[in-house]
């Protein structure tokens, strides 16, 4: 697939082709669809039904990483913009799991 | 291929680079911004008050997080369309993204006024604010990206095609994509698990 636009500067965000964008909109479309069934259907107990919604979220959230924001480490800045997202990732850990971590074991000690 | 590539990075693609990596840490930060609201909303998901679970129809959420998938793609159909210097395509698939994030807005704020109109009031308990405030800045991040796709489908036909308009449409591409990534987050943490 050879777009006439293939030449222009990308600002490390990758090269732009229809293909792609097709099929990362293609699977976040499945995966959607499956999480919300996985729950409106009432078919699964409660631990499978959150195994489901959870590893949906996570393949989802790499497909549009990949396909649509086309983070990858072919140029410079696109390996600046690979750092500074695993930076933020690292970050987010720490606050999400830090806070839960610090309230549950409050409420542990609260009982 | 790779010799086209070099003579297009001329210093004015360089400073664009520079730039958008601004913006880019600007996106950042944003996350940063929505993770504290995560973890609020998970720390004060407790079962006192009035739950969520009551006031919730997932086929309302169902439809808005299609809106936003559709106009996650739409958009990128107008930066192919950007990069074939086509201004009048570009146009039209910025209207239909802009057209698909209104509805997405549309039914978001329905759906508020119709929780807070069966008790489900953001001061009725922690829970309660910390749904609002997480959902709400969302909606307001996309709000805000729909005025500004406003702006750029009145700037494209007086700017034209420059290495400007595509330094802009790159900022908007990243933050209309970071959007459909939070709303991923919200809809699983805050809606699927909600509703269990």
């Amino acid at each position: 697939m050879h777009q006439s636009g293939d030449a222009q500067p990308d600002f490390g965000t990758g090269q732009k082709t229809l293909g792609i964008y097709i099929v990362g909109f293609i699977s976040c479309v499945l995966l959607t669809i499956l999480s919300f069934w996985a729950v409106m259907s009432g078919l699964f107990s409660k631990m499978e039904v959150l195994g489901i919604i959870f590893t949906s979220a996570f393949i989802q959230f790499i497909v549009q990483v990949i396909c649509f924001l086309r983070l990858n480490t072919q140029t410079e800045q696109g390996k600046t913009n690979v750092m500074s997202f695993v930076f933020t990732l690292v970050i987010l850990v720490c606050i999400v799991a830090g806070s839960l971590w610090i309230m549950w074991n409050l409420h542990y000690y609260m009982m | 291929m790779h010799a086209d590539a070099v003579v297009v990075h001329d210093h004015h693609g360089e400073h664009d680079a520079i730039d958008v990596f601004g913006f880019w840490l600007y996106i950042m930060t944003d996350c940063i911004l929505f993770g504290c609201l995560f973890a609020t909303y998970l720390v004060l998901n407790t079962p006192h008050g009035p739950a969520l679970k009551d006031y919730l129809d997932l086929y309302d959420v169902l439809v808005e997080t299609f809106f936003l998938l559709v106009s996650n793609f739409t958009f990128c159909l107008a930066m192919l369309a950007l990069n074939q210097n086509h201004v009048r395509r570009v146009q039209f698939w910025l209207f239909i993204t802009f057209l698909l994030g209104a509805s997405f807005v549309f039914l978001e704020v329905k759906e508020f006024i119709h929780m807070a109109g069966e008790g489900f009031r953001w001061d009725v308990s922690g829970h309660a604010s910390s749904f609002f405030t997480l959902v709400g800045t969302h909606g307001f991040h996309v709000s805000c990206g729909l005025i500004w796709i406003l702006f750029l489908i009145i700037q494209l036909p007086f700017f034209k095609i420059t290495h400007i308009m595509r330094r802009r449409m790159t900022y908007l591409g990243l933050f209309w994509n970071f959007l459909d990534i939070v709303w991923i987050f919200v809809f699983t943490i805050v809606y699927l698990m909600g509703a269990l």
